[in-house]
């Protein structure tokens, strides 16, 4: 085992070079890390030691202890360190580590970043000034009481200011805090009036994405560098059949091909020649199961489900009564959608010796590059200190960028031709490979009584698989996990009614269908929620009460919150009457993430016939995710959750043609686009007594159903497969 | 297999250079890279990298470029279709050292990125309109940047950062005359 121990680590950098250095909290989650799982050290003793650091010109300098794909979650760290030092967040250095400079961090996803590290990262930093004010009192031989923040520093009565950079040495001195008593934290601090937090801060690095500065793995250059491509299959584990590259030796520029098992990739001088050698080879996969629509809506049919009994996981139940006297009963189908991310995935790898010891260096974006190190290490028989792994930038992540994939391709054909290898996935690539959002059907029912209050509620469905596919774990593992991991959470998420019922049940089954699955923005929280938010929408309608006042009734006092957020929202809507025209609706959906996130979504709509489009004309949110660090951030991921619902609800859907995925480009799997979209009307609920929950999939989640809502308010039809189509409405004949 | 040698030697690899003119500069293209596409030749030959990768279809504008002033998608560009133009890339557009383009300034103003890989297409884009509709109407700006896709969703950003840049042109132009 190579020594992964922090003192190790900060020797090995030149990181602890002067100054004082301070650990993050160790008064966090200690977890193990699974070595075939993700990264879960999240900020406790031993991870993430050393990150924050003082020098002896008072300079701040941070290690960004979160991947980047947009979210800017180091920028609102940044903002805290700034606040609990009395510094301003430009001023502070960042920087972000290899994986051989600070031990394993906790990979980046499910929005946990502000939730997890927001605290750890006061108190280091709220840690390190008390330190600093220690020196200041000891250097004027004053209690520490005398000594007063001012900006970048303190001031004792009758003294000239003193900055940070009169109590730091040359000497490089690293704190140890892991008993110590937690200082006052700024940031934390309800009656503060702060500087940093909760303004508006410029994201880090944003003039190198604006001038098109190196910051993805694709635009890394070394010399002597090829281009290499790994042949994709249509499914994960999958064998090849017949391979035949007779013709490849022709193609100029062509360099090598790389064969091992079913591993099949070319190598070239060029992306150009790399393209032509691989259309001349040709290949023949054998699927492990056959593929195709059919068999998967069959694998799904929750009402043969029903019928069967067969939904083996029960999420909640209570007092339910199946032959109740149901006012709604709904089916709905969600379609497989995939990540198709900006930027097709790309690493770079370069095998050297030094010392007659061989490294490999990667560089790559992905959500977690601790988790790259080890399976990389383990894929081409490295030590894991062999092995350094160069996090960049991720061009949208959304869940697709956890494994070891892109990065095994340029590892292994560096390996295979002793040369530095770029491998940029084509877009068809991405779409093959992606582990996509499952597709579910739903069938969901809910009685109430004359006022309008919930008396039964009936959710089964059948989904994918999310965490457990069969894409995601070893074969090995995968009976184990799903037979003891009390259900995938990925499938069950959002399905918690966040309403009362005295009578409630919810049962899934999970199918292990035979295409490749795994994580996508919100899981299953933005179907789910779009079942149940639908659902009860329809109630309201068919018992003539207004949806909102029906759901506000329903809503439970433990769910104020979301409550606050539909009653904004509806107050935003009502700003903008809506045309009193044939053709015209609105709708609203709200919706709980994780427990602690709460969002509302009106949307304003018109069905245009001439141009047989449903165009969304306006489109307001009202989120609550506890204390708001950087609001302009929170906005713009609203922003882009709202354009995600667009597309979940009106566009994209992944195509299985027979034995493949066809969907393979941006021509036959439509995003959303700009003339797409509605005027925006954001509101955040700031909420700065409640620690910071996620928000990267929160209102995606209330954003499709809204439109299933709106289109219901234009047309009387409640459209229930997703995504909704002008078809749709002509077919059923509305208006 | 063909040794490295063989193929170093191979005739095609001597023809006669092409030249293009790139952010001003004159650049010239040799041997295999004649062969390549725009895209292929901006990053991986001169490193550009600006200029990004998203489809390599034409059907998302990540890579857009100007070729003789019109945005054009270099992933469908052969270079030795354009040989002789002037090309201008998201390296080449701010002229003066101290002071970005209105584009770039407008773009970090309204914070428009996020993950930020659409941009230089999208920014180029936004410069095939500004550069000819100086005052554009949203309707114009709609449909000049709606084959530029953003799949983090950056679109109300974009918009406003655009008519925000028509204004500081448009003063600057002002202040010019
Ligand atoms: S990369 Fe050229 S249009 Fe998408
Ligand atoms: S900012 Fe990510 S694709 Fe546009």
């Amino acid at each position: 085992m190579p020594d992964l121990s922090r003192r190790s680590f900060l020797k090995a950098t030149a990181w602890i070079a002067g100054g004082i250095t301070i650990a993050f909290s160790a008064r966090l989650i200690k977890e193990k890390s699974v070595s075939v799982g993700p990264t879960l050290e999240f900020p406790n003793a031993e991870s993430g030691k050393g990150w924050l650091q003082v020098r002896s010109d008072g300079k701040v300098h941070m290690l960004c202890p979160r991947m980047e794909m947009g979210q800017n979650a180091n920028t609102g760290l940044a903002q805290i360190v700034a606040e609990e030092l009395n510094i301003r967040v430009q001023d502070i250095t960042l920087h972000y580590p290899t994986t051989s400079e600070t031990a394993p961090i906790g990979f980046t996803a499910g929005s946990l970043s502000m939730m997890l590290f927001s605290k750890p990262v006061a108190i280091a930093a709220a840690s390190m000034r008390e330190n600093l004010r220690c020196r200041a009192a000891k250097i004027n031989k004053i209690s520490v009481d005398e000594v007063i923040d001012t900006e970048g520093g303190f001031v004792i009565l009758g003294s000239p200011r003193i900055g940070y950079q009169d109590l730091v040495t040359d000497e490089s001195i690293e704190l140890d805090f892991e008993n110590s008593v937690i200082p006052t934290l700024y940031t934390f601090d309800p009656r503060r009036i702060k500087k940093q937090v909760g303004q508006e801060a410029e994201p880090r690095g944003i003039k190198d994405l604006v001038t098109g500065a190196p910051v993805f793995s694709g635009d890394i250059q070394l010399p002597g560098m090829l281009y290499g491509r790994v042949i994709k299959p249509p499914v994960r584990k999958a064998r090849l059949k017949n391979l035949n590259f007779s013709t490849v030796q022709n193609i100029i520029g062509f360099f090598d091909i790389v064969r091992d098992g079913d591993f099949v990739g070319v190598v070239c001088r060029t992306p150009g020649s790399l393209d032509k050698a691989v259309r001349s080879v040709i290949i023949e996969w054998e699927l492990p199961e056959p593929i195709n629509q059919e068999k998967i809506n069959q694998l799904l049919d929750i009402n043969v489900a029903l019928q069967r009994g067969d939904l083996p996981s029960t999420l909640q139940d209570e007092n339910h009564n199946p032959s109740a006297n149901w006012d709604v009963d709904l089916e709905f189908a969600v379609q497989l959608q995939t990540h198709a991310m900006q930027e097709p995935r790309a690493a770079v790898a370069h095998i050297e010796k030094i010392n007659d010891i061989e490294r490999i260096n990667i560089w790559t974006g992905t959500q977690d590059p601790w988790a790259i190190k080890r399976h990389c290490a383990d894929d081409i028989g490295f030590r894991e200190d062999q092995v350094e792994v160069h996090p960049m930038r991720m061009g949208g992540g959304f869940g697709g960028r956890e494994h070891y994939e892109v990065e095994q391709d340029a590892a292994r054909l560096a390996l295979a031709t002793g040369l530095p290898i770029k491998v940029q996935w084509t877009r068809e690539d991405e779409f093959r490979v992606a582990r996509n959002r499952s597709p579910s059907s739903h069938r969901m029912r809910l009685a109430c009584d004359h006022k309008g209050v919930l008396s039964n509620w009936w959710h089964a469905y059948a989904s994918g698989y999310v965490f457990y596919s069969r894409s995601r774990l070893p074969d090995w593992l995968l009976p184990f996990k799903r037979s003891t991991a009390g259900g995938d959470f990925g499938v069950s998420r959002g399905a918690h009614p966040a309403y009362k019922s005295p009578s409630i049940r919810v049962e899934y089954k999970e199918v292990d269908l035979p295409i490749d699955l795994g994580v996508w923005r919100s899981l299953n929280g933005a179907p789910n929620t779009f079942v149940i938010e639908s659902t009860m929408d329809e109630l309201a309608r068919q018992k003539s009460i207004d949806p909102v006042r029906f759901k506000l009734m329903n809503i439970p006092d433990s769910m104020a919150r979301l409550g606050n957020c539909l009653k904004r929202v509806e107050t935003m809507a009502n700003r903008n009457p809506l045309p009193a025209k044939s053709g015209y609706g609105r709708g609203f959906a709200c919706g709980v993430y994780e427990k602690n996130s709460f969002v509302a979504v009106s949307v304003d709509l018109h069905i245009d016939h001439e141009a047989r489009k449903i165009c969304i004309d306006r489109m307001c949110c009202a989120q609550d995710v506890g204390m708001a660090i950087n609001p302009d951030q929170l906005r713009a991921q609203i922003e882009s959750n709202l354009v995600w619902s667009i597309g979940m609800a009106l566009m994209e859907k992944v195509e299985i043609g027979d034995g493949q995925i066809a969907s393979n480009n941006f021509h036959n799997y439509m995003i959303p686009r700009m003339s797409d979209m509605p005027s925006l009307d954001i509101d955040i609920i700031d909420n700065p007594i409640i620690h910071p929950s996620g928000a990267g999939e929160v209102a995606l989640i209330a954003g499709s159903p809204a439109i299933a809502n709106a289109i219901r308010d234009a047309t009387g039809l409640r459209l229930t497969r997703l995504p909704i189509k002008y078809t749709d409405i002509t077919a059923l004949g509305s208006l | 297999m063909v040794s490295l040698l063989e193929r170093i030697s191979n005739p095609i690899f001597n023809k006669p250079n092409m030249n293009l003119f790139v952010n001003g500069t004159e650049r010239v293209v040799t041997g295999v890279w004649e062969e390549e596409t725009l895209l292929s030749v901006l990053r991986e030959y001169f490193g550009l990298i600006g200029t990004r990768f998203g489809c390599g279809k034409g059907l998302c504008g990540s890579c857009t470029v100007h070729v003789d002033g019109e945005p054009v998608r270099s992933c469908i560009t052969p270079v030795n279709n354009i040989a002789g133009t002037s090309v201008l890339t998201i390296e080449g557009l701010q002229q003066d050292n101290e002071k970005l383009h209105p584009l770039q300034q407008a773009w970090i103003d309204e914070r428009v990125p996020q993950c930020g890989y659409c941009h230089s297409g999208q920014i180029m884009q936004a410069w095939g309109l500004l550069s000819k509709t100086r005052n554009p109407t949203e309707e114009q700006i709609n449909t000049f940047m709606d084959s530029i896709l953003c799949r983090c969703g950056t679109y109300d950003r974009i918009k406003k950062a655009i008519l925000r840049a028509a204004v500081m042109l448009q003063q600057s132009s002002d202040t010019n005359a």
